[in-house]
């Protein structure tokens, strides 16, 4: 009488508990998705509504458009100027990040490969210039010395600015460096390499996978920023970047909003970086163990 | 070849670098120093007043109200991020199918750019036509459209759009310190009998107690310092409810900005950074030593 109804249970908790892994593997992957659709819900809520007329966007609770209206993209790149911004984006991105690269790059070479008096208060310099930042603060002086340079009328102040901070790149390059044996260093000297040439012929080759990365890292940056070209851009507009050009369109210089402007923007801002980051994505997962932004 | 020649060299290739840290990093900061001191509206005749800023600062009620906010703001974002960024690393640690995919979805966010995103969020959140509003009303969830950006939510929301960029990030660093606690140990505890709770609580957290005290430090002090977020999204209004300290330093030195009323005051300016620098740094000095402090315990 006893033994019948345990050998019953005993199926009936073998299903019971891969029915409780089920759920407990239903719940994960709720949560999961949860999060997923969370975090890229902005970013199709954008994709979409660059297709969309200015009206659908400020009445219709849709995601996808009724009609799809590639022309947005190019009313923003003429009319709301988005040629000129993206210009002036890829141009500030373009030389911040060749500018960050040479200045990191050498600077890791030498304190690498060399030791020299105040080597070590140069890289804890380094160091410092990454931790020590109070932000808003430093940038009316950074204004100041570039209008006393002539530089506030141009990119250039905006594009100094930011290779002055590459206090990261160089911490990622000192990284890449423990790669490159110290042997073909000197069998470089043996023939009759000196300093300078094995940098730029023996060290530069060999660091591309490092300087490829610390591009993708300074090239993001510079792209994104928006303080400092908003600063450097006040007066003026001419040289105003993606970043910039999309949030003054936001209080429309004509009367209304025209929302559709300003999705098919964002989009022309967030695809190229979205792009790269589809295709580097093992690169950006690498070393972002370093650089912390959030 | 001489010695000299050699440290030359050396010099020669740090010197670019140099230059730029010099004038671009530390001379501004000794620049905000000097005018602390100083009653300096940015134009004409710049006066040595002591510490006659830090006075007014200590009386300051619209600072201190963005000081308040400031708190508000991180610690609504980090409860809720790190938790959130912890259990996805440890479930996307696993062998799960599509775990990369996952990955790449919830790091996209950092790629992004904030002020950028902050728009984006703005349009979805807006009061009268955001998408937000138009789907909750649409299906009949709420009969009047929330005020997302109003004065009883702008806050709320601008913790969300900082989570949004925030989870992937964290997860990322998560995942790091996952990496170096070794298999094993998962192994013998689970021919004990543990399972995945006890696992978790028992083996995960504690040893990943020193990376998880370095990610909530960093998570403190960029929560405490941004302010890129929410000057797009808000502009630290409505009726300064999500004026945060950056925000507040970064208007006394450029007021030009649609909804401002603030006078420029750049000497104000950097006694009002300069402070804000340093409550930032005690509370960095205060989570190290309360955690050092638990570690003693624990």
């Amino acid at each position: 009488m006893n033994t019948a109804p345990a050998t019953k249970i005993a199926p009936l908790t073998k299903t019971g508990r891969r029915a409780k892994r089920l759920f407990s593997r239903l719940i994960v992957w709720g949560f999961l998705a949860m999060i997923a659709i969370f975090t890229v819900f902005p970013v199709l809520v954008t994709l979409f509504g660059s297709f969309k007329t200015n009206a659908e966007l400020t009445t219709g609770a849709t995601i996808l458009p009724s009609v799809w209206h590639f022309s947005n993209y190019l009313e923003a790149w003429k009319q709301a100027d988005f040629a000129k911004f993206t210009w002036n984006s890829l141009f500030i991105s373009t030389f911040t990040t060749i500018g960050t690269l040479l200045l990191a790059s050498m600077a890791a070479y030498a304190v690498d490969r060399r030791n020299f008096f105040g080597k070590s208060f140069y890289v804890s310099l380094q160091a410092a210039t990454m931790f020590i930042s109070i932000g808003a603060v430093v940038i009316r002086p950074q204004f100041e010395l570039m209008v006393k340079l002539n530089l506030n009328s141009s990119l250039w102040g905006i594009i100094f600015i930011l290779i002055s901070a590459h206090a990261t790149t160089f911490f990622i390059l000192i990284g890449f460096f423990k790669g490159i044996p110290r042997d073909l260093d000197e069998a470089a000297y043996i023939d009759g390499c000196n300093f300078f040439s094995v940098y730029w012929r023996i060290i530069l080759p060999l660091l591309k996978p490092g300087l490829g990365v610390a591009a993708l890292f300074a090239f993001r940056n510079a792209w994104n920023e928006y303080i400092l070209p908003l600063v450097f851009t006040m007066t003026n507009p001419k040289l105003q970047t993606l970043t910039v050009g999309l949030a003054d369109l936001r209080y429309g210089t004509t009367a209304a909003t025209q929302t559709h402007l300003i999705m098919a923007g964002a989009c022309l801002s967030i695809l190229p970086i979205l792009i790269v980051y589809v295709i580097a994505n093992k690169s950006f997962m690498q070393v972002t163990g370093g650089s912390v932004k959030g | 070849m001489t010695s000299l020649r050699k440290l030359g060299e050396s010099y020669s290739f740090i010197i670019p670098s140099l230059i730029f840290t010099v004038v671009l990093g530390i001379y501004p900061i000794l620049w905000a120093i000097r005018y602390m001191f100083y009653s300096y509206p940015g134009y004409g005749e710049e006066v040595f007043i002591g510490f006659g800023n830090f006075a007014a600062l200590m009386r300051d009620e619209a600072y201190w109200n963005s000081v308040v906010n400031t708190a508000i703001y991180a610690s609504g974002k980090i409860i809720i991020t790190i938790p959130l960024s912890l259990v996805l690393a440890v479930i996307l640690n696993k062998g799960l199918k599509g775990k990369n995919f996952l990955r790449a979805i919830y790091f996209m966010p950092t790629v992004l750019s904030t002020a950028v995103i902050s728009i984006v969020f703005f349009n979805i959140f807006n009061s009268y036509n955001g998408i937000i509003n138009q789907f909750l009303m649409k299906y009949h969830i709420v009969s009047k459209g929330i005020d997302w950006l109003g004065p009883d939510m702008a806050m709320f929301t601008s913790i969300i759009v900082a989570i949004w960029g925030a989870i992937g990030n964290y997860m990322l660093l998560f995942l790091a310190g996952l990496q170096s606690i070794p298999d094993d140990v998962y192994e013998s505890a689970s021919l004990d009998g543990a399972n995945a709770r006890q696992k978790f609580v028992y083996i995960t957290v504690p040893m990943l107690g020193p990376v998880l005290q370095m990610i909530i430090m960093l998570a403190i002090t960029i929560s405490l310092k941004g302010y890129e977020s929410i000057m797009v999204l808000t502009e630290g209004g409505p009726i300064g409810r999500t004026e945060v300290m950056y925000l507040y330093v970064y208007r006394m030195f450029f007021p030009i900005s649609s909804s401002s009323t603030m006078i420029q005051q750049i000497g104000y300016g950097s006694a009002v950074g300069f402070m804000s620098a340093v409550i930032v740094g005690l509370i960095t000095i205060g989570y190290f030593w309360i955690s050092k402090r638990l570690n003693r315990i624990f």
